[in-house]
């Protein structure tokens, strides 16, 4: 077992305690909100830390170049999606994803 | 068995509680879950491209996280629309 492989062992451990406690989370947290929450980890801080256990494994190559794509494509939806569900969400609350307070000041401004 | 396919293993069981909100839960609760679902299938796909050692197989990651970006798009717009 090289030093390389103890590494990346070690990343992967801890790329799977984030998913793990990010999917137990979703199951015990209440509301929406709360959930979405727990998909940040999930989608944001675990791909990194496996990319990191795959580069640590294989070096620079093709395959890591590939995992990085993957992981800046996932960095760069997440926001959106999270911002995306979170109106969706609002809308289906509240009838609209501005606070009554928005729209009061609206009115003012009129 | 390599250490990614036993942590790409232990991923998949993070998909049974988000399994539970996705068949039990609200809409929007089951969005969640499947925004969670796709993110976690990302890196399992990823992981067992490099435990077995396959390079073709890491153009799956890639492909599933563009369409996991739309897919999610979609589902919040149309649950966005309305009860």
């Amino acid at each position: 077992m090289t030093i390389r492989t103890v590494i990346a062992d070690v990343l992967l451990g801890l790329a799977v305690l984030v998913v793990l406690g990010s999917s137990a989370g979703i199951l015990l947290m209440r509301d929406v909100y709360q959930k979405l929450h727990y998909v940040t980890p999930a989608a944001v801080v675990a791909p990194p830390i496996a990319g990191l256990a795959i580069g640590v494994q294989s070096g620079w190559s093709v395959n890591s170049l590939q995992t990085w794509l993957t992981i800046a494509l996932m960095l760069i939806a997440a926001p959106f999606l999270s911002h995306a569900t979170i109106r969706a969400a609002r809308i289906r609350q509240a009838g609209d994803w501005k606070s009554p307070a928005d729209h009061d000041d609206a009115e003012g401004r009129r | 068995m390599s250490g990614f396919v036993v942590a790409a293993i232990a991923m998949l069981l993070a998909l049974i509680p988000c399994g539970i909100v996705l068949v039990r839960g609200s809409a929007m609760a089951a969005v969640v879950a499947f925004e969670a679902i796709s993110a976690v299938v990302v890196i399992v796909l990823m992981l067992l491209s490099e435990g077995f050692g396959r390079p073709g197989e890491f153009e799956l990651p890639v492909h599933l996280a563009v369409l996991v970006f739309g897919s999610g798009l979609v589902f919040a717009r149309f649950l966005g629309r309305g009860q």
